[in-house]
């Protein structure tokens, strides 16, 4: 594949993002949660370099405390919404039927239900835990994935160069690997990418009515909604979150950008 | 008489590449000329000249003299005026020229009401709705191109150019992805508008359109006119090597081939019918293919020849009947496509494609070297993708492919109807003998009756069941 300078820019963001969200908390050495009321809404400069928090805290550490948890929380769940997805998309365009009639009820079902809903039943079920976010993040993107992989995968299985692959004796997954999957790839590599600010979105969101990551845990989202009311007094603060969040997803739509135009 | 269309030394250039090389003529009032060489030879560059819309990228020299008026061929701003009431240009594949979001009717109107301005503004409607009246289609007025078929689209294009006045038609390949009956329907149109006084100035690779056009013919080779005359004496007695091979690649001249003797039965079909929703496609086919024999399936567009040949295939399932195959190992039932390019993997090299193929079936992954070299192709054609082979060759290399599974049986789903005639003459000459050494039987569906006649011991002619 030819890299172009856009590409080799995203993969240099992703990079430097992907070393800041896994190794930034270890690095910093600051504690994330100590308060410091003395030095509250303080500019960034040398002690702190992204600057102190309405409670004195070091915004540097708890960015990279943030990004470790929402970024990969956020990773985490829409791989295990995409994987599923695609899979199901792809055997229901493939073998139809009833299969297909079943699948498109489920998610029928779980479209008509708003997303957070889904969420907020679910953590119901252990407030204050992780895995309910993840398991209902998950849940409620997986449609979008199954919905886009089946339209698609069925024009492509109607294609003569299927046909010919299954004339020829190729199986399924010989087709899926050749025909289908190279066709679908970008897409669901751009559906993924949205699905990561999504899904950090809405942990922020769940985060906001009470029931996803609580203060003083930092998340990005929770972040926001705690910085906002400073923007006037410490701009920098809030621009800390937005910005690790536009830059990931920048980073994400520039390592597409050659895929889409070839 | 007086000239109403003249081009002088035109010239397009795409960088050093000479694209169009110094053609000159001129076409008075009721006068056809027609244009035909292979793809890629320039003739829709010429088209495109004329009206003074050729892509920015390409340079352009020389002079277009309309109605008396004459400016260099560069020039986009001084025809543009012109366009739709001096020019008229009927369009290629008209289903894409039309608007899929207006009805039929209005888009006749529109020429009416905003093209000419002669005081028909006032009741375009009623000269829109005549005029698609004198083609036949009244019927179809309230419709949405895709509602209507490929002979009908080409004459409401031809109503929307027509209502313009233009004294001047340019057709550029008007009958492509035609069958026989719609392309008819088309010339007739075509000549109708020169008994009325237009000039006509037709591009097309079908020699039997410029037959059917009469008045004189150019025969374009690599971006040059190479012979041209009266379209009568220049079919009968070709001079120049290009156009006489040109002739002699039309299937109607093609040497008769001797056809093989057929073997046992190797496909029986009984009672086949098909419906596709509430359309019937045909019901009641008893058929039978031999070893080693060739049958063509003739018919007009949508007449569900490529449904049958599915059907044989075991593609497609029939609504009743069945269809008993005799083959003596699995896949020996092969299919070649009218696109070959949507028959391969896109995007992987077509090395990858016949490597896969080699492994699936534990074939030896040299097979397919002498394979090309018989088909008469180049093994580093190989590392290109699909898209990136021309047409022709790239048949070729699909027929390499399914030889490498020995078929029995090849159905052949107008396999060179997209190929200009002289890379058609070729691919059937390497499909034939291919199919002769190996002993296969051929199933071919085409709209060209004369190819089926050149080609097919056996034909079977497929009407529209309802």
């Amino acid at each position: 594949m030819k890299l172009t300078t856009l590409h080799r820019i995203g993969w240099l963001l992703l990079a430097a993002i992907a070393v800041f969200a896994a190794f930034g908390p270890a690095l910093t050495g600051t504690d994330p949660f100590a308060q410091d009321l003395r030095a509250f809404l303080q500019a960034p400069g040398l002690a702190h370099p992204l600057g102190t928090d309405h409670l004195g805290r070091s915004m540097l550490a708890r960015l990279a405390d943030a990004a470790q948890l929402s970024l990969g929380l956020a990773a985490l769940s829409v791989l295990s919404a995409a994987i599923p997805g695609t899979v199901l998309g792809i055997l229901a365009a493939w073998y139809g039927g009833a299969l297909e009639k079943v699948l498109l009820f489920i998610s029928d079902s779980v479209l008509a239900l708003p997303g957070l809903l889904l969420v907020l039943l679910l953590a119901t079920l252990a407030p204050g835990e992780f895995w309910p976010l993840y398991l209902g993040l998950s849940l409620a993107f997986w449609v979008e994935y199954f919905r886009v992989v089946r339209a698609s995968a069925r024009t492509l299985f109607a294609s003569p160069g299927v046909e010919a692959s299954l004339l020829l004796g190729f199986g399924l997954g010989y087709i899926v690997r050749r025909h289908v999957w190279p066709e679908l790839a970008p897409v669901v590599r751009t559906l993924a990418s949205f699905g990561l600010a999504a899904a950090v979105l809405a942990m922020a969101a769940l985060g906001f009515v009470g029931v996803g990551v609580k203060p003083p845990r930092p998340e990005l989202g929770v972040m926001m909604t705690e910085l906002l009311p400073y923007y006037q007094e410490a701009p920098w603060l809030i621009a800390a979150p937005v910005g690790l969040l536009a830059t990931t997803l920048l980073a994400l739509i520039l390592i597409q950008h050659e895929e889409k135009n070839a | 008489m007086k000239r109403i269309l003249a081009v002088d030394g035109l010239s397009v250039r795409a960088g050093d590449n000479a694209l169009l090389r110094d053609v000159s003529f001129a076409l008075a009032p009721g006068e056809a000329l027609t244009l035909v060489g292979q793809s890629g030879a320039g003739k829709s560059l010429l088209a495109q000249a004329i009206m003074g819309n050729l892509p920015d990228a390409l340079q352009a020299a020389g002079t277009v003299e309309v109605a008396g008026v004459a400016s260099a061929a560069a020039d986009h701003h001084t025809r543009r005026p012109l366009w739709g009431r001096q020019l008229g240009l009927l369009p290629q594949e008209p289903w894409l020229a039309l608007d899929p979001t207006m009805r039929i009717l209005a888009q006749v109107e529109e020429t009416y009401r905003h093209v000419r301005r002669d005081g028909t503004a006032a009741n375009a409607r009623q000269r829109a709705r005549e005029a698609l009246a004198g083609l036949g289609l009244q019927d179809k007025a309230g419709h949405y191109p895709h509602q209507i078929s490929g002979g009908m689209a080409q004459r409401v294009a031809f109503a929307a150019v027509y209502a313009g006045g233009a004294p001047i038609l340019i057709a550029d390949e008007p009958t492509k992805g035609l069958d026989r009956r719609m392309r008819d329907e088309v010339v007739t149109l075509l000549r109708e508008a020169l008994l009325e006084g237009c000039a006509l100035l037709t591009v097309t690779h079908d020699l039997e359109v410029a037959e059917a056009l009469g008045g004189r013919l150019a025969v374009i080779e690599q971006g040059r006119i190479v012979e041209s005359g009266a379209t009568a004496t220049v079919m009968q007695a070709p001079q120049h090597p290009y156009t006489q091979a040109l002739l002699a690649a039309q299937p109607r001249n093609w040497p008769a081939d001797a056809t093989p003797a057929s073997g046992q039965p190797l496909l029986t079909a009984q009672g086949l019918a098909k419906a596709f929703g509430r359309q019937r496609l045909f019901a009641g086919i008893d058929l039978c293919v031999h070893a080693g024999e060739r049958l063509a399936l003739t018919g007009p567009s949508g007449c569900g020849k490529t449904t049958l040949g599915n059907i044989l295939l075991g593609v497609l399932k029939p609504d009743t009947g069945r269809v008993v195959s005799h083959a003596a190992r699995p896949f020996a039932f092969q299919k070649l496509y009218q696109d070959p390019v949507a028959a391969f993997p896109a995007r992987q090299t077509l090395r990858q494609t016949f490597a896969d193929l080699c492994r699936l079936h534990r074939l030896d992954p040299g097979a397919a070297a002498p394979l090309l070299a018989e088909l008469g192709l180049d093994a580093a054609l190989l590392d290109r993708l699909p898209g990136e082979v021309s047409g022709g060759e790239l048949q070729r290399i699909a027929i390499a492919r399914i030889l490498l599974l020995k078929p029995q049986l090849v159905f052949a789903d107008e396999p060179t109807s997209r190929l200009d005639a002289i890379t058609q003459k070729q691919t059937m000459a390497v499909l034939l003998r291919a199919l002769e050494r190996s002993g296969a039987a051929l199933v071919l569906v085409t709209h060209d009756d004369a190819l089926a006649e050149r080609v097919a011991g056996r034909r079977l002619a497929i009407d529209m069941a309802n």
